[in-house]
């Protein structure tokens, strides 16, 4: 549905915040995986049309079906007649209650009449839990309040593509459960890509997935995929806190969380590295940390 | 610590674009102030641009400039940490609140000393420039500056930053503090309005916060050598000014400390209260988390694009911008300062002791004035608002990403724009109606305001708000824009002045100005200005669309993208609104053009220039040329005042007044626009030149004319007033109020051409030779000559036709008046010699007759002005009173007052005429106390030049105003008093002083009164006073009797005609004593000035019960040279000196209240005067009624203080 080819862009100051991206992204949820920096959001808004990338194409739409595929870069305004985009971060206008502004979002949208409005409107604020505060002022609002707003504001008029950015950042756990099991039903159809540094998200929800560092893809796959891919690479240990450095010293570690007072390490071994380590259950986290693992060794080797 | 803090404050704020776009600005205002033409910072000519004065000025006029930048450091300094919340972190280190609070103003302070060290800097480097005119500048003196920095603008910026500061740390507001500063502005110059009473002169020297009363007050009567090159002693007010000033900025340090809380604030009790309102409404609600609603789930409708959609999404969009710009706290502050603003323009808006009426024309030009550049600031401003709103609220990506079109932005901004200038001018409005109806005024005419102010000032302003807006979605960041805006501004008004770019097709926003009249309303010259307003909106709709076209969606600043995008997006509707905005365009530009250059011929200032110069080196050869004088004029004027073209044939008997024999008349037009010369025939004679491009011919007779010969010469000029000019629009034939001089009308023999280029510069640039200098009193050869062309008109016939619906009028008795066909024609024919200076008008008129000593004296007025026209019947019947009787009989059969429009504002006496500006007299209002009796002062004045020069004019040299002007004032002034009483006389004069010493402060050659140039201030001010003095010492029958005998010398004579020193002669012959004898000469052939002052008069009561008074007196004389250098001469005359029971000249002064007044011998140097009264004065004075030219009148008069508390 969605494919980018050789993504690029460079921001004025030298910074090559995508790197020659190319990606096919099928209906359903897709899951973008990268910590902060590596370029997830000006790929976001590069799809959403707000960002034009200093080369590459990206293009939307089915080319076996009736209507052609979109050419967002060259004609961004047939996109986003079909585009929900929660940004990052956002502000809003001061003197207007969530209601309200919501309603504008509508009319922006294109839902002309009176009676769709009200209808969307209020299927949505009841849908993201906003609507006992409907006429609060929005700039009132808290962080999580205002968040649940922007996911509202994304979903008006049923959009082909949904991009999502960071959007559980600032929800508590209800809310969050919430809030992905309204994308899951929704991405049944339609193309939804929801970015996050979180990997439970990704893990919890996405048929496919991409980790991206330093603008470049890294890996791309079905979570499923990537976790048997890595199986047999990830090793764990339970060590005291003094052995740590050593241990960091020995292997390439992955994660280390602590249990019970001891720390647990992950380390990432193509050969049973023995010195009491077991074979761990890996999971997506040990794909996402072995993946920037190999991406800290690549950059190490090339500098 | 302390220091750090500030230096980190100072280092901080320097970070800050509007510390540097503030720099800019008053850097680029004096360093072009000190070498550009026409960009000069005050208006004094004759005053170097960088004199000792201007330095002073200039330093007063910037700090105030510069108080909202230095109100916007200083409270960001202080409101800065807990606006971003970083306060608390700052307050737990373990800085001292002294530390922290004094730190951040010193800091703040630094910043705006260091802005304003642009002045010294900009002006020296202004004064290197290679362009700068040497002429205009004087040395530069690093005194001056030093002055000026210290003792001037570091304590003014020390004032209002210290005040801001409390300010803002009571208020913790930057919009507050705004206000404050906006509020404070106001307060500042209506209380310099209000109280210029003089007694309050050296308190509000002293407690006016800037000093810049106390540096007008001690320049005040400077001559101009003084004000170039010499600074105030810093001593008196000025030192107390600044001390007191000084004493309050610490004080409201001391406040602003006190204060400070460097504890947290917590909320406010008004941010409680919201609160715990919030709180209450959402208690009841219980816990929503747990709400599910059954149709969860349901399909939300999809969208529909379309035109509906689209209708509503502009719907939409537009209603959310007025509710965005309504809502916003910074527009009722806007609305507010647009009331204030108007207020404050309309309470200055008469001159000095003009009162006016506030019809809506005379309140709309002032208000348009004084809002213009707040205005420019407003749409400028919110552009920039309007434009970044979505994202400097973050909401872009938000929004950008919807699918919305870019004009869903631009129009909707656009027209919220229009919205908000639409509001303020709406106040501004009110504001002046309000105004109107305190005034008891309630003649509202809302639809003038409409058309006259609100609808072309808001298109003006949506013009400039179309660049910015396309300024601002093209910039990558909002102060970007601004900056931009502000260098297109500064262009623009540097252009206004300058007129680099003089053409309005050239010149963006520019139109050709409309003038406005009661009489005439906004006549055709609308068409004119709206033509080319369609012109610059088809542009502005050309450049809005570049904007939708290019407009800057979500993170992208770059062009490129923009770029290639907006090629595609110009396919459809946008391709076609351009393609129609740019037809509009070219077809307003062209339709401009045929009128502006094909009609009207336009020219630069330069072609112009050389036009007038081409001309001179063509025909200013025959300049001095013998030529018949007119002896007998018949003229035949059709005039078509709807169609605006007046047809003249004439016929003039010319006779050779001259000794010799002329062989060739030269014929020619005195101006050089608007009128042609079709038709020209001299009997005997062949044409053997016609310049057509200059409307000049020349005849040569068969047989050349002998002196006494005459000779007949018919001619038929047109006037036609076609389209609109670039500027300055022919206002002479108008659809109601037609003035056309003969200036305007007729050819002049010989050559006159008043157009010659004056400025010594241009003409060597040119390689003209210098312009004669006026002939000198003794060169006796130049009383050949009169000051008007011509000489003396024995026989005037003139027949004036004009549409039937108007009054036509001419100089003369009026002989016939018929109306036939739809035309009117009346035939006036003179009964007595006449000069050739005569009017011809029409209109629709309202007229209003009085028989007056077999005199029919007549106003014709527009129906609406009636409130002046019997006080002007009244004033005409006082001046035949007094004129007949003292200076003989007047001429004619009648006198008439004719309105005009207000184009040109002034009062003009013709033959039998005043021709009276409705913005002159018509719309005065004097029934308040504390005017003069402005319209009768005019009226007299002018009916008292059918004497002077209507009967006896002066030859053309030195002095020759004397014989206009200085007569005229004279004899007005003697009515007046026969009006008023002598009483009231006084301030008239104190008037006239005032102007005289103000106006000698710009002089550069201030010659005696007998010599006089063209200087008005000599002629009617210094003339008026001299000629008082003369009638209190040898009478005013004397004076009269002088006149008298003149006349009879003099009247309708040819030449020689006669020089101030034949006046003087007679004035002289009416001296009895060689002290009055000296005091002519004092008066007429020197400068003189007087310094006479009373010191601390006492008063003690005798045992008889009488009072013993004694009054110091202190007196000097100086001469003067032409350029204000004085010296001392010794004083010894014969001066009033007075005892009151009042003060003379306050309001309750009466004659009753003269207890003593007599003359007694002054001399030089300190005396002291013993008198023995029944009363007890209360005031004792020398020259108590100012007859003297003394630079300080005020001391003349002081009130007697009693024994005990005598010094």
């Amino acid at each position: 549905m969605l494919n980018l080819e050789k993504v690029t862009h460079v921001y004025p100051n030298g910074t090559r915040a995508l790197d020659d991206v190319t990606l096919s992204i099928p209906k359903g949820m897709y899951g973008l995986l990268g910590p902060n920096g590596a370029g997830k959001s000006t790929l976001m808004r590069a799809i959403a049309t707000l960002q034009t990338p200093t080369s590459g194409t990206i293009r939307f739409g089915d080319p076996t079906g009736s209507h052609p595929a979109i050419d967002v870069i060259a004609e961004p305004e047939r996109l986003r007649r079909t585009l929900g985009y929660l940004p990052q971060d956002f502000g809003v206008y001061p003197r207007i209650s969530a209601q309200d502004m919501l309603d504008h979002m509508a009319v922006l949208k294109g839902i002309a009449s009176k009676a769709d409005r009200k209808a969307t409107v209020e299927t949505l604020l009841h849908q993201v839990n906003l609507w006992s505060v409907r006429k609060k002022m929005l700039a009132g609002f808290s962080g999580g309040m205002r968040q649940r707003f922007g996911i509202a504001q994304a979903l008006i008029g049923n959009p082909g593509l949904i991009i999502v950015d960071e959007p559980t950042a600032g929800l508590d756990p209800e809310e969050r459960n919430r809030f992905l099991n309204l994308l899951a039903e929704i991405g049944e159809n339609v193309v939804v890509i929801l970015s996050t540094h979180i990997v439970e998200d990704v893990s919890d929800l996405c048929h496919r997935m991409a980790v991206l560092t330093d603008g470049r893809v890294q890996v791309e796959g079905s979570p499923q995929e990537l976790i048997r891919a890595t199986r047999g690479r990830i090793w764990m240990k339970v060590v005291d806190r003094a052995e740590l450095p050593d241990v960091r010293e020995r292997y390439e570690v992955l994660s280390t969380r602590l249990s019970a007072g001891r720390t647990v390490v992950h380390v990432l071994s193509d050969r049973d590295p023995g010195d009491g380590f077991t074979a761990a259950d890996a999971d997506l986290e040990d794909v996402y940390f072995s993946t920037l693992a190999a991406t800290r060794a690549q950059s190490r080797r090339a500098a | 610590m302390l220091i750090k803090i500030a230096v980190f404050e100072f280092r901080y704020l320097l970070r800050n674009p509007l510390v540097w776009i503030t720099a800019a600005i008053f850097f680029a205002m004096i360093f072009f102030s000190m070498n550009l033409e026409g960009w000069e910072l005050g208006s004094e000519g004759g005053l170097y641009r960088n004199s000792s004065y201007a330095t002073l000025r200039n330093s007063l006029m910037f700090t105030l400039m510069f108080m909202f930048a230095s109100a916007s450091f200083v409270a960001n300094a202080v409101i800065r940490d807990d606006e971003t919340g970083y306060g608390p972190i700052i307050r737990s280190t373990p800085i001292t609140k002294f530390e922290y609070v004094i730190g951040r103003f010193l800091g703040a302070y630094a910043i705006t000393a260091a802005c304003m060290l642009v002045l010294p800097i900009g002006s020296l480097l202004g004064t290197l420039m290679p362009w700068a005119n040497p002429a205009s500048l004087g040395p530069n003196r690093i005194t001056d500056h030093l002055y000026a920095y210290f003792l001037i603008a570091l304590p003014n910026l020390l004032t209002h930053s210290a005040i801001f500061f409390a300010l803002a740390t009571i208020t913790r507001s930057m919009m507050a503090t705004y206000l404050a500063v906006i509020s404070f502005l106001f307060a500042f110059f209506s209380l310099q309005e209000g109280l210029v009473r003089p007694q309050l002169n050296a308190a509000v020297a002293i407690g006016e916060p800037f000093a810049a009363r106390a540096v007008k007050d001690a320049v005040r009567y400077w001559t101009l050598a003084e004000r170039n090159a010499m600074l105030p002693d810093f001593s008196g007010a000025l030192l107390y000014n600044r001390l007191l000033w000084i004493g309050v900025s610490v004080l409201c340090l001391a406040v602003a400390y006190a204060v400070y809380r460097f504890a947290d604030r917590g909320m406010s009790k008004r941010e409680r209260k919201k609160l715990k309102a919030a709180q209450r409404e959402q208690a009841p609600r219980g816990t929503p988390s747990v709400e599910r609603r059954p149709d969860e789930g349901r399909a939300l409708p999809s969208p529909r694009h379309g035109n509906p959609a689209l209708r509503a999404l502009m719907w939409l969009r537009v209603k959310f911008e007025f509710r965005q710009v309504i809502l916003s706290p910074a527009f009722p502050v806007l609305l507010l300062f647009g009331m204030f603003q108007t207020v404050f323009a309309l309470a200055g808006r008469s001159p000095e002791y003009q009162p006016e009426y506030p019809t809506t024309l005379s309140l709309i030009p002032e208000i348009a004035e004084g809002f213009r550049l707040a205005l420019m600031v407003v749409a400028v401003y919110y552009a920039g608002e309007l434009v970044w709103r979505e994202r400097d609220r973050r909401v872009h990506e938000l929004i950008d990403a919807a699918p919305i079109p870019n004009w869903a932005y631009v129009v909707p901004k656009t027209m919220a724009l229009a919205l908000v200038l639409v509001s303020v001018l709406l106040c501004n409005v009110s504001a002046a109606i309000a105004l109107q109806l305190s005034e008891g005024f309630t003649d509202i005419e809302l639809g003038k305001y409409v058309l006259w102010y609100v609808l072309p000032n808001s298109f003006d302003m949506l013009l400039l708000a179309a660049v910015a807006i396309l300024v601002q979605s093209l910039s990558p960041h909002k102060a970007v824009g601004w900056g931009v805006m502000l260098l297109f501004m500064l262009w623009q008004e540097l252009n206004r002045t300058a007129r680099f770019v003089n053409h309005n097709l050239l010149n963006y926003g520019e139109t050709p100005s409309m003038p406005l009249s009661d009489l005439n309303g906004a006549a055709f010259f609308w068409k004119g200005a709206w033509t080319v307003r369609l012109y610059w909106g088809a542009l502005a709709v050309v450049l809005l669309l570049v904007a939708h076209l290019l407009w800057r969606r979500g993170t992208e600043i770059r062009l490129k993208p923009r770029l290639v995008l907006a090629r595609r997006r110009l396919a459809g509707a946008p391709g076609l609104v351009g393609a129609a905005a740019l037809l509009a365009f070219a077809a307003t530009g062209a339709y401009a053009y045929y009128n502006i250059n094909i009609l009207h011929g336009y020219r630069t200032k330069e072609e112009a220039e050389i036009a007038a110069v081409d001309f001179e080196k063509r025909f200013g050869k025959y300049k001095g040329l013998p030529q018949p004088s007119l002896e007998e004029a018949t003229l035949d004027i059709a005039l078509d005042p709807y169609e605006r073209r007046a047809v003249t044939r004439g016929r003039y008997l010319l006779r050779n007044l001259t000794a010799q024999p002329i062989a060739d008349l030269h014929v020619s037009l005195p101006v050089k626009y608007g009128l042609d010369l079709t038709e020209v025939a001299v009997a005997g004679a062949r044409q053997v030149l016609n310049d057509e491009k200059y409307n000049y011919r020349i005849y040569r007779l068969a047989r050349p004319m002998q002196p006494n010969d005459t000779v007949l010469l018919t001619f038929e000029t047109r006037r036609w007033h076609r389209g609109f000019r670039n500027a300055s629009q022919d206002t002479a034939i108008l659809e109601n109020g037609t003035l056309l001089t003969e200036e305007e009308l007729i050819p002049v023999l010989g050559n006159y051409y008043p157009g010659l280029i004056q400025d010594p510069e241009t003409r060597r640039k040119y390689g003209l030779p210098e312009l004669p200098a006026q002939p000198k009193l003794e060169d006796l050869s130049a009383t050949s000559k009169v000051s008007f062309p011509n000489g003396w008109i024995k026989k005037f016939d003139i027949t004036l036709s004009t549409a039937a619906d108007q009054t036509p009028l001419a100089p003369g008795k009026k002989i016939s008046d018929v109306t036939r066909d739809g035309r009117r024609t009346a035939r006036f024919v003179s009964t007595a010699p006449m000069r050739l200076r005569f009017s011809v008008q029409s209109g629709r008129y309202a007229e209003k007759h009085r028989k007056h000593r077999g005199v029919d004296l007549a106003v014709y007025y527009h129906p609406r002005h009636h409130w002046n026209v019997d006080r002007m019947l009244d004033a005409m019947a006082a001046s035949l009173d007094y004129y007949e009787p003292n200076f003989g009989p007047y001429q004619q059969d009648h006198f008439r007052v004719i309105e005009f429009p207000g184009y040109r504002g002034y009062a003009e006496a013709f033959a039998g005429t005043i021709a009276f500006s409705e913005s002159a007299g018509f719309t005065g209002q004097y029934n308040k106390e504390d005017s003069f009796d402005f319209v009768s002062g005019m009226t007299v004045h002018e009916f008292a030049h059918q004497w002077w020069p209507g009967q006896m004019a002066g030859a053309e040299m030195e002095g020759y105003s004397v014989f206009v002007e200085t007569l005229a004032q004279y004899s007005a002034h003697m009515v007046m008093k026969q009006m008023y009483g002598e009483d009231q006389i006084r301030p008239y004069l104190r008037y006239e002083l005032h102007r005289y010493l103000g106006g000698r402060a710009w002089e550069t050659n201030e010659p005696p009164l007998a010599r006089v140039g063209s200087q008005s201030y000599i002629a009617y001010r210094k003339g008026a006073m001299v000629m008082y003095l003369l009638s209190k010492r040898i009478g005013e029958d004397g004076v009269n009797r002088a006149l008298r005998n003149m006349l009879a010398r003099y009247k309708w004579k040819g030449a020689p005609y006669p020089r101030t020193l034949d006046l003087i002669a007679a004035f002289r012959a009416e001296a009895k004593t060689p002290e009055d004898q000296e005091l002519i000469t004092d008066l007429f052939e020197r400068v003189t000035l007087y310094d006479l002052e009373v010191d601390a008069p006492t008063a003690t009561q005798r045992a008889d019960g009488r009072w013993d008074v004694t009054i110091p007196i202190a007196a000097k004389k100086f001469y003067a040279t032409g350029d204000g250098v004085e010296t001392e001469t010794p004083l010894a005359e014969r001066i009033e000196v007075g005892l009151f029971t009042a003060e003379p000249g306050s309001d309750a002064f009466q004659q009753s209240d003269v207890i003593m007044m007599e003359r007694q011998p002054i001399r030089s140097g300190i005396q002291t005067l013993k008198f023995v009264t029944e009363k007890r004065p209360a005031f004792a004075g020398v020259d108590p009624y100012n007859f003297y030219i003394d630079r300080d009148s005020a001391d003349n008069v002081l009130p007697v203080a009693s024994p005990g508390s005598a010094k």
